[in-house]
């Protein structure tokens, strides 16, 4: 992450904050019902549904802001237009007219086959499930646990890293040792061994990406720490007597923010191909849910065929997509970054 | 006694089962009358020598083949190691290495005629002798070997008491090999005097543990393998690959005679294959034969070139109730789950080629003594007023599901969570891996258990439903049923066995202990090359009459 | 020297926490269930009553403590020894020997595509910073290192294997090796990561191109195509060769789902199996080894950045 450069401070403090909560509380209104509904597993087609709905005017919203603020990117553009695509897929995904992602009806039908009075525009699996109901409700799955497990593995690392970078010494000596360790495994041996020994589940996916992330994260917040510590607003909150923990998440944290935002990106991008890869080769989300490693992993073994092959390259381009427009997102960001 | 079942108790009794095909008047299907009294089909006429067959299966260790725990183990010996008796395609079980076998009317004694001039690998002609070594061999505690769990050979061995004390302080007991239990007759007799009657004798002696080794066997076998087999083993490498070629010479350098008549093949090789990837293995022209096909693959194995081959089975997936566990504890609630499920409907859905309706007492029409039973109807409302009654509504259970066979049991679960919908009864399927799932099969409330085929309806009733057996998972205890279970096993009379099976079913079914939608086809599939390829229930490979054309 | 030492010195420690967590690990009762299942059976296990299955674990060693099974196991390792495969019922020396030598062949072909490929249109790109070819190739690499290789695999698969039917769908190569079946997997790896290292070296060479040097040698009327090969492509290179040692340490994470795909040999897919048989001495030492090729890779990518780099040199 040589790359990374600190962001200078924006003009406006204060026209900074609004706009700062006005998007931390649509993120909130997008986030909150998603991953209740996704984690709580409830059915859809229920009055849950509806809690979905203030989430639709909020990924528009926020596509529009951020479309305003990156304007002039047209790689970010793309990459937020990508993964914007996904976000209101995921939250307006039960309002609209698909078939149960879980319910067979009639098995193999290629894409844009009629049978009786149901179209299948993408077709349907082995078990007779219609693809593109199965490719929109996944994406729920993938965004839900990618993020979640990306923003923990955010916590942890950066919690780690300003200790390590404002405490030094022994403390930064155990901590940076303890990073070293995770990262000497190359990351799927480290993903098999903790999923295997917890079980695959959602859950579980989230603890072995933060095993396998939060170092990393540690190593970058830690150097940014140990560089923005030296100057000398850190250096009057010192004098004025406030106390280490203040400092860390007060006046040390929003500084950091900049390149954190662009590696953010780029790790949701690792996250989302871990959780698929890991899906496929049987150690992450368990079948009926519908998600594009399981769809993957099903077709793979049900369809491998020419004629059958939509079925493993609608997942397939889907996730390459979601990854795409993670990228490019961190792409542009940086490129801005580095314009300015 | 219509024709067909007296063909079942002439092989039963050690009658040639060409001989009484024969009698019977039929043509028959895959015996060689002609050939002798040889347990294999009729040699074809166009048949060719020469060539490999290549196989995709999981290749296993070969340690101990009286401990063998999966039947791919026993595929890769099954042509080196043999076996007293033969079942075949058909479920019927006719004489291998003995040439025929009687029982006494009480079906106590069992003698077996061992099979003249059958050569070892090593130049040992086979003996009785050598039976009893095996037979001994199994009953021995520190083999530890499963087979003491089959009837026949449970009824050789008496409990008695090791000298040993356990944390408790009281007496260790053993079982242990009865004195007088076998009997040499002479070099090619033996007799089993058994404890209590037992009618899957000969069955049993196909069972896949039970191949007959030679006596100066060491484990593991692949460092040593001597059988009376066409074949020999060439390589072993365990997740890798098993080869094995046709023996020309024993090991003490002499011409090696068969006894079993013709074999084509020159090889055999076992190429190790998830059973996920066994079949595009084959679409890709890896192999020509594969361990199995599931359900799910049939579509893609339709549109590969090759011949598929669906075998009828009593393979079976059992949602059973423990009945000691509430809410199972109360038969009203058992009741409504069975009367709520459409079983028809699960197998139409699950399983719409091949295979067979259940009918919530695990006896199969495969089965010789199956008893047909009015069929079951589906009565929601029936399941409802039940429920009512029971104080139980709006009742709401999980079934736990492990997959072990395959996602259909999956299929079969959420079908049932969508018919029990219909009766107020909510039903949430908790899917976890097969590893986990074997860990709490015999313990868990409600779980969908896989049972494997046994030729003898009687054989997995007693394994399953006893009081108090090791595998009875759904703790079902009726001292009823099993007297009426006895019976039925003290009947070697395949018309009058099935008489009696009416009660035994019935109990069963009337107790409400499972849901059973169906019995499941299994399959497999051949390129267009390979001939004479046997659709075996539970998947053992026969192939001393398979042939390859150029 | 000193970085050198202090970083084996590291490695060793991380060797040794990283193989008692895994011997705590796969001591849980869970692992030894299911090495137990896998060998007695389903049922078999379920009718065995606990003295048998005590007995069990004394047979096949697992009753001892972790912690003296670690003792023993290193003592083993020191005298290359690395242990008994529960699963594939033999020595785990040339099962790992076996696995590695096919990772170290794809690896080859790999590198030999990937290296040449990507220093070209990275070198490429870099040269004119903004020019339409640098976009191009820019958003080219995004683009694939954006596919993940699951999806890769997938779509040369149903291209070239299933359509054209010109490759092999699967690389088992059960009767030998054959360099057709190596395709697929090849090309899956090589165009996942080109777009990696192309981006390092773009970015490695652009800054080159804008150095105070380079301007003045092409200010001096050099020829340009001398400037680039004598110049600029020296010190362009040290970033890329730094990042080109460290995708060993992707490729053993990388190579697991497209062995597990192409069901080819691998080390990759003799990690995956043992870890969900619960093998635990195929795990130690797959462990061992990516360990090993991961600390090995840094120290040699920090060496060759200060040989190539005269500017830096070791505190």
């Amino acid at each position: 992450m040589a790359d990374i450069t600190i962001e200078p401070a924006a003009p406006s403090i204060l026209a900074q904050l609004t706009r700062t909560r006005i998007i931390a509380l649509l993120m909130a209104l997008v986030w909150l019902p998603l991953s209740a509904y996704v984690i709580s597993g409830v059915t859809p087609g229920g009055s849950a549904d509806y809690m979905l709905l203030p989430s639709i005017p909020a990924v528009i919203l926020l596509y529009l802001i951020a479309f305003r603020a990156w304007r002039e990117s047209w790689v970010a553009v793309l990459g937020l237009s990508l993964v914007c695509f996904w976000l209101l897929v995921a939250v307006s995904v039960p309002f609209l007219p698909l078939f149960d992602p879980n319910k067979p009806i009639a098995p193999f039908q290629i894409p844009f086959a009629t049978k009786g009075e149901n179209f299948y525009l993408l077709g349907t699996d082995y078990k007779g499930r219609d693809i593109l109901s199965r490719t929109l409700w996944g994406c729920q799955r993938v965004i839900v646990w990618g993020v979640t497990a990306t923003l923990v593995a955010y916590m942890v690392g950066m919690l780690f890293g300003l200790l390590a970078g404002y405490l030094s010494g022994w403390w930064d000596e155990i901590i940076s040792f303890l990073g070293n360790v995770l990262l000497s495994f190359p990351v799927m041996v480290l993903f098999i061994v903790i999923l295997n020994y917890l079980g695959p589940s959602g859950f579980n996916i989230i603890v072995a990406v933060t095993f396998a992330s939060a170092p990393a994260i540690m190593r970058i917040v830690r150097g940014l720490a140990l560089d923005i510590k030296t100057r000398d607003y850190v250096f009057a909150a010192q004098t004025r007597g406030e106390s280490p923990l203040w400092i860390m998440f007060v006046e040390l944290l929003p500084n950091v923010r900049g390149p954190i935002i662009v590696d953010a990106c780029l790790r949701l991008g690792y996250t989302t191909v871990a959780i698929t890869t890991l899906t496929f080769l049987g150690l992450g989300l368990q079948p009926p849910d519908p998600d594009w490693g399981l769809m993957i992993r099903e077709s793979a073994k049900t369809a491998m065929l020419f004629k059958f092959s939509y079925m493993l390259i609608v997942p397939a381009l889907s996730v390459s997509s979601l990854i795409l427009g993670f990228n490019l997102m961190a792409d542009g960001l940086r490129e801005m970054s580095l314009r300015d | 006694m219509n024709r067909r079942e007296f063909v079942r108790i002439a092989a039963l009794t050690g009658l040639a089962a060409g001989t009484a095909y024969a009698m019977a008047g039929l043509a028959d299907p895959v015996m060689a009358a002609e050939t002798g009294n040889l347990p294999f089909p009729a040699d074809e006429a166009d048949a060719q020598s020469g060539g490999i067959l290549k196989v995709a299966m999981q290749i296993q260790k070969m340690e101990d083949p009286a401990t063998y725990s999966w039947v791919e183990m026993s595929n890769q010996t099954r042509h080196l190691l043999e076996y007293l008796a033969m079942t075949g395609p058909d479920n019927i079980t006719r004489p291998m290495l003995a040439e025929s076998w009687s029982a006494s009317d009480d079906l106590k004694t069992w003698t077996f005629n061992i099979r003249k001039g059958v050569m070892w690998h090593n130049g040992d002609e086979l003996t009785a002798e050598h039976i009893k070594w095996n037979v001994e061999r199994w009953t021995d505690p520190a083999i530890g070997s499963s087979n003491v769990g089959l009837s026949s050979i449970s009824a050789l061995v008496e409990e008695v008491d090791s000298g040993e004390k356990d944390d408790k302080g009281n007496a260790k007991m053993v079982k242990k090999l009865r004195d007088g239990a076998i009997t040499l007759v002479d070099s090619h007799t033996i007799q089993f005097n058994l404890s209590k009657p037992v009618l899957s004798f000969p069955e049993d002696m196909y069972n896949y543990p039970t191949a007959i080794l030679h006596p100066s066997f060491t484990p593991p076998f692949s460092d040593n393998p001597i059988g009376t087999g066409a074949y020999g083993l060439a390589e072993l490498a365990v997740g890798d690959k098993c080869i094995l070629k046709r023996i020309t010479k024993t090991t003490d350098g002499k011409d090696f005679t068969y006894w079993g008549g013709k074999v084509y093949l020159d090889e055999i090789h076992y190429y190790n294959f998830d059973e996920d990837n066994q079949l595009t293995a084959f679409a890709g022209g890896d192999v020509d034969a594969i361990y199995e096909f599931s359900i799910e693959q049939m579509e893609l194995a339709k549109a590969v070139e090759g011949n598929i081959i669906a075998a009828r089975t009593a393979q079976t997936l059992c949602c059973r109730m423990r009945v000691t566990e509430p809410p199972f504890d109360d038969i009203r609630v058992r009741k409504a789950i069975v009367m709520a499920c459409d079983n028809a409907a699960i197998k139409a859905l699950v399983y719409p080629e091949g295979g067979d309706i259940g009918e919530n007492h695990h006896v199969a029409p495969v089965h010789p003594e199956y008893f047909e039973l009015p069929p079951i109807k589906r009565d929601v409302e029936g399941a409802k007023a039940l429920l009512k009654e029971a104080g139980k509504e709006n009742l709401e259970v999980t079934i736990d599901v492990g997959n072990t066979d395959g996602p259909w049991h999956q299929s079969v679960a959420e079908a049932m969570r969508d018919q029990l919908k219909d009766a107020g009864i909510t039903l949430n399927v908790n899917v976890m891996p097969a590893s986990n799932y074997w860990e709490i099969w015999a313990k868990t409330g409600f779980g969908a258990t896989a049972w494997t085929h046994r030729p003898l309806g009687t054989m997995v009733l007693s394994l399953g439903y006893r009081t108090g057996v090791p595998w009875n998972e759904s703790a079902f205890a009726s001292a009823e049923f099993d007297a009426a279970l006895d019976a039925a096993e003290a009947t070697l009379d395949v018309e009058e066995r099935r008489a009696k099976m009416e009660t035994v079913e019935k109990i069963l079914q009337d107790a409400a202990v499972m849901v059973q939608p169906l019995y499941r086809p299994v399959y497999t599939i051949t390129s267009k090359k390979v001939h004479g390829y046997p659709a075996h229930p539970t998947q053992y490979h026969q192939f001393n009459k398979v042939w390859m054309s150029a | 020297m000193k970085l050198i030492g202090r970083r084996l010195i590291q490695m060793i420690l991380i060797l040794i926490v990283a193989s008692i967590i895994l011997f705590i690990i796969f001591d849980s009762d869970t692992f030894k269930m299911r090495i137990a299942l896998a060998e007695l059976g389903n049922f078999g296990v379920s009718a065995m009553d606990p003295d048998d299955y005590k007995a069990w674990l004394v047979k096949k060693g697992l009753d001892i403590p972790f912690y003296q099974r670690f003792a023993l196991w290193v003592g083993n390792v020191l005298q290359g020894d690395l242990g008994w495969s529960f699963e594939k019922n033999t020595a785990v020396g040339p099962l790992l020997w076996a696995a590695l030598k096919n990772t170290g062949i794809l690896a080859f072909w790999v590198f030999a595509l990937m290296v040449p490929l990507s220093l070209i249109l990275g070198v490429l790109a870099g040269m004119r910073e903004g020019s339409r070819l640098d976009r191009s190739i820019s958003f080219i690499s995004v683009f694939t290192t954006s596919i993940p290789e699951i999806a890769t695999a997938i779509i040369l698969t149903v291209i070239f294997a299933l359509g054209l039917k010109w490759l092999p769908t699967k690389s088992a190569m059960i009767s030998g090796f054959d360099g057709w079946q190596l395709m697929l997997p090849v090309m899956t790896l090589v165009l996942y990561d080109f777009g990696y290292v192309a981006r390092m070296t773009r970015a490695s060479m652009a800054e080159v191109m804008t150095s105070q040097y380079i301007r003045t040698a092409v200010l001096k009327g050099l020829p340009y195509r001398r400037v680039i090969l004598r110049h600029a492509l020296r010190n362009a290179l040290i970033a890329p060769f730094t990042v080109i040692v460290l995708q060993l340490n992707w490729l053993l994470s990388g190579v697991v789902v497209v062995e597990v795909f192409f069901e080819y040999k691998g080390f990759g897919k003799l990690l995956l199996e043992a870890a969900l048989f619960g093998d635990i001495y195929v795990v130690q030492a797959c462990t061992l080894v990516a360990v090993i090729v991961a600390v090995t890779s840094q120290i040699i990518s920090d060496i060759g950045y200060t040989f190539l780099n005269p500017r830096i040199r070791f505190a």
